[in-house]
């Protein structure tokens, strides 16, 4: 094992000590990214990592992302760097601006080695659609397993060790369901807690920056240095930055958490549901109020439908602007529509161009009311009832995956219970913009499954304190492929 | 005419504020095409809108003094469309909650008479990217894109060109002294659309609506939908059903002129634009914005009225913002407003005209022309002052010197070299002394302006005239 296996915290300690100099890190980094078998880069950003590299200066002591490579998902703009979203759309595309998020992490002189694949423009949960093609989970030699999706390169350059930590984009469950498949921590704060400027948009209002780390710890970490209002998204929060890595080792006793019995009801792989109930007698041995909660099977089971509405609908305004007059490939045409037209055939995939139909056709004027609208509704509803179990109880908890990844064979019943509701559920984070986090349970088949917790608006310290405990309770902290320790569940 | 008119204007207003509505790039007019822009005006990818606060403090502004209601939750809409000129392929606008609504602006009739037009809302929305059109390509200049603006929609309460003519006049002089913009519809800071259709006077339904487009002046704005009115009833009578169309008009033949005949009506899918939370204004910052708006036209006008100024002059001084500053200005400390106001129009636009320039090129400071003006007051002559202004323009010296270097003094009266002169005068006419005697006012005119002829301006008229009045009264 090599110190880059270890969490951001370790591998920090390790730089402070002098067991380890931040090129050998980087290089290391680099040469696993190159070794990558499993369609994780976009790019491999190794000219600007050693030109970062020759910039660092002295170990910071107090900065543990000094020296620290990262990727980003493709989608965040970088000057200079080609983004393509993973479309065709975009190729060749150099932005002209930094994301915030990426010079908060450059300030911090963290390492950037790669920019990574995701599902074409992130919609998508299976990390199959991009334009270089699928992506692996690294879990499985076989290569027959998706990571899940969009944040699809992002999962496995964490889970395969090629970097403590990546940026990714939530959407749905974008980030928070590869964690899942690929037994690591996914983090999505509140929405407006970080900054979203740079970030290729899918569906503002469901849209959230969010990361993989390897621990709660490192969660917490980074969490401090991406938050904060920013004067270029006016959706960005005013609320003071909190010190969460303070929360780190808080006790749980007296948290109250809602089991949402309509998930686990849906569920019929036994391995998770045997080690999730394990897993809530550990937590109400460590003091926490454990209930199993009747969120509402219909509101649940409606997620889906809602999402798919509202996220295409904004989609096809926001993809609007690659038309190939100013972005997208320009392939000539008699006419303004005729440019548009040739740019926006060529350049989408069958699986975007349907979801621009749906967007469309669901803002249509005659449509409107009973899909945009009625969406809309719904989603307030949901989000309604949400808060109404907030009330009483601090976190909401669910696994966050009705089983190990999928086969990339596999055909799910997209009308079953299970699909809808345990596939489903975590976009309910997205409709209230709630902070929620995915961390590891266990593994099934050498595959590993997560489980989820969500929380109220900018308690996301609370979470952090919960996320920590339950990693005492699974065993399974600084978890990566070749860094595989003792489970207790 | 046999129908009745029914009108509507769609009035366009381009804010000057420093930067624009929703990016930092500057809003200020450019020679060098796509100079003026940041990255949001050319929708580069993951670039976000800011609202800008002094747009939303206009649009507040105009809202007052067109008796709307405001909406103080502020909130924004996609209007989704393809269209070369539209960057983010949407635009951000206020569809579903404009700022203001139902309000309304008096205005004057052709009968004279004022007439209440009803509005029907203002939104804050954004400009789109300017297009040239060449034979085989076209250019986009993003300068234009972004550029903040305010819609004002009003009722259709309007029938006739002369009552749209003064409707836009109106707003006109609203958004330009609330500095608000510059107005100016030859530029196209200030564009209107009309909508008008015809029925049968008594109807409460609506005929075909036509559009008419590009109308860059007020007079066109007149002309055009008289020129309309005009053909939708000639076509009407003949039994010909109007189209649904876009015209513009031409100004050389003083037509309208089709430009395209609608189809079905595009479908904007607006929706919530989802990077603008909803802005809740305090009611201190909507009464600040009002409270701190620059005097209107209207406010003007009246004060200028009390100042003295007849209706005429007011309009005129007020006829363009500089005119007004610098009149005020001039007024400050002078003795009459009445006099400067004089002074304003014949001998400063004199020499503007004259000189084809505007105010700002104007030589002579406004508190001189006070000066000046309240020389007159002190009893020198129009005449003399006319020199000392005439001479300040080539010299930057204080009035005093001027007058002195001129050796202008007062002009001590004599008053029986006067008294000499009406005498002789009346002697020498006494056709016109009957004549004045039996009522004829003209004849006292004729006596003085013969004295006045002989000597030569030696004599102040109004001095001159009391004892012409006193003499003649004697006779």
């Amino acid at each position: 094992m090599h110190i880059l296996d270890l969490t951001i915290l370790e591998i920090h300690q390790a730089l402070v000590e002098k067991r380890i100099t931040a090129k050998e890190l980087v290089l290391e980094s680099l040469r696993r990214a190159k070794e990558n078998k499993d369609n994780a880069f976009e790019m491999i950003t190794e000219e600007e990592a050693l030109r970062q590299l020759s910039e660092l200066g002295e170990v910071e002591e107090d900065n543990p992302l000094w020296g620290i490579p990262f990727c980003l998902k493709d989608n965040f703009s970088t000057k200079g760097m080609e983004t393509t979203a993973s479309s065709n759309v975009l190729n060749g595309y150099t932005p002209l601006y930094d994301a915030t998020v990426y010079q908060k992490l450059r300030e911090k002189k963290a390492i950037l080695v790669g920019k990574t694949t995701l599902d074409e423009l992130a919609m998508g949960g299976s990390g199959t659609t991009g334009h270089k093609g699928k992506t692996y989970n690294p879990w499985d030699s076989s290569h027959t397993r998706q990571v899940g999706g969009s944040s699809c390169g992002s999962a496995v350059a964490v889970s395969s060790g090629i970097v403590p930590f990546a940026l990714g984009s939530d959407t749905g469950d974008s980030v928070r369901k590869p964690a899942s498949l690929a037994g690591l921590v996914g983090m999505k704060p509140s929405w407006g807690r970080i900054s979203r400027y740079g970030l290729f948009p899918f569906a503002p209002s469901l849209d959230h920056v969010a990361y993989f780390t390897r621990s709660a710890a490192d969660s917490a970490i980074l969490l401090s240095v991406l938050s904060g209002r920013d004067e270029h998204d006016a959706t960005s929060s005013f609320k003071p930055v909190e010190d969460y890595p303070s929360y780190i080792g808080k006790p749980i006793a007296g948290m109250k958490i809602a089991v949402l019995n309509d998930v686990v009801n849906t569920i019929s792989d036994k391995v998770v549901l045997d080690k999730f109930n394990k897993s809530l007698t550990e937590l109400e041995k460590l003091g926490a109020k454990v209930d199993r909660v009747d969120f509402s099977p219909e509101l649940l089971g409606a997620i889906y439908a809602a999402y798919m509405v509202i996220s295409c609908a904004e989609a096809t305004s926001n993809d609007a602007n690659l038309d190939g007059i100013k972005f997208g490939p320009y392939l000539g045409g008699n006419t303004y529509q005729e440019v548009m037209s040739n740019a926006r055939t060529a350049g989408f995939s069958e699986l975007i161009k349907r979801r621009f139909v749906i967007g469309s056709f669901s803002l249509m004027a005659e449509n409107q009311d009973v899909l945009f609208r009625r969406a809309q509704r719904l989603r307030a509803k949901i989000v309604e009832r949400a808060n109404q179990v907030f009330e009483e109880y601090d976190f909401i908890f669910a696994p966050a995956a009705p089983s190990i990844a999928p086969l990339f064979s596999g055909n799910s019943d997209r009308l079953s219970d299970e699909y809808l509701i345990a596939d489903n559920h975590l976009a309910l984070g997205n409709f209230g913009g709630f902070p929620s986090l995915t961390l590891p349970l266990g593994f099934e088949d050498g595959m590993p499954l997560g489980v989820n917790f969500t929380g109220r608006p900018f308690e996301e310290g609370k979470l952090l304190a919960m996320a920590e405990a339950f990693e005492s309770v699974s065993g399974l902290s600084g978890l990566s492929v070749i860094n595989r320790k003792g489970e207790k569940l | 005419m046999n129908f009745e008119a029914v009108i509507g204007l769609e009035i366009h207003v381009e804010m000057k504020t420093a930067s624009k509505m929703f990016s930092s790039a500057p809003n200020s007019f450019s020679t060098q095409p796509n100079t003026q822009v940041a990255l949001l005006d050319m929708a580069y990818p993951g670039t976000m809108p800011l609202v800008n606060k002094q747009a939303v403090i206009n649009a507040i502004r105009v809202c007052h003094a067109l008796h709307m209601d405001i909406d103080q939750l502020v909130r924004f809409d996609r209007k989704n469309y393809f269209y070369a000129d539209l960057p983010k392929g949407f635009q951000i606008t206020q569809q579903f909650h404009p700022i203001g609504s139902e309000g309304y602006l008096d205005v004057e009739g052709k009968d004279g008479k004022l007439k209440r037009i009803r509005i029907e809302r203002l939104h804050m929305e954004e400009d789109t990217c300017k297009q040239l059109h060449f034979p085989d390509y076209s250019l986009l200049d993003y300068n234009r894109a972004g550029v903040p603006l305010v819609e004002i929609v009003s009722r259709p309460d309007i029938r006739d060109g002369t009552e749209a003519m003064h409707y836009v006049e109106n707003i006109r002089n609203i958004v330009v002294y609330s500095l608000v913009s510059d107005g100016k519809m030859e530029e196209g800071s200030l564009r209107c659309d009309v909508n008008i259709s015809l029925r049968p006077y008594g109807s409460d339904k609506f005929g075909t609506k036509v559009e008419i487009k590009n109308l860059n002046s007020l007079k066109n704005i007149e002309e055009a939908i008289d020129y309309e009115i005009k053909r939708q009833n000639a076509l009407l009578l003949s039994g010909t059903p109007i189209n649904q169309e876009t015209r513009r008009f031409d100004e050389a033949s003083k037509k309208t002129i089709l430009m395209r005949v609608k189809t079905s009506a595009v479908d904007y899918k607006y929706f919530p634009e989802p990077n603008i939370v909803p802005i809740r204004l305090s009611d201190s910052f909507v009464e600040d914005a009002i409270s701190s708006c620059p005097e209107l036209y209207e406010q003007k006008k009246e004060r200028y009225l009390s100042m003295g100024l007849s209706k005429t002059d007011a309009e005129i001084i007020l006829s363009d913002l500089d005119s007004a500053s610098y009149f005020e200005k001039a007024a400050k400390d002078a003795k009459s407003a009445k006099t400067v106001a004089n002074f304003l129009i014949v001998e400063v636009n004199g020499y503007l005209n004259k000189n084809a320039v505007g105010l700002s090129e104007f030589p002579l400071p406004p508190e001189k022309l006070g000066e000046i003006a309240s020389l007159q007051e002190d009893g020198y002559t129009h005449k003399q002052c006319v020199d000392i202004f005439n001479y300040l323009l080539n010299n930057d010296v204080p009035v005093e010197q001027a007058r002195k270097s001129l050796g202008i003094e007062k002009q001590v009266e004599d008053l029986s070299l006067m008294l000499k002169a009406v005498t002789e005068i009346l002697d020498a006419n006494p056709q016109s002394v009957a004549d004045f005697k039996a009522g004829k006012d003209r004849a006292k005119g004729f006596l003085i302006g013969q004295i006045m002829k002989q000597y030569k301006g030696k004599f102040n008229p109004a001095s001159l005239n009391k004892m012409m009045e006193e003499e003649l009264g004697k006779r």
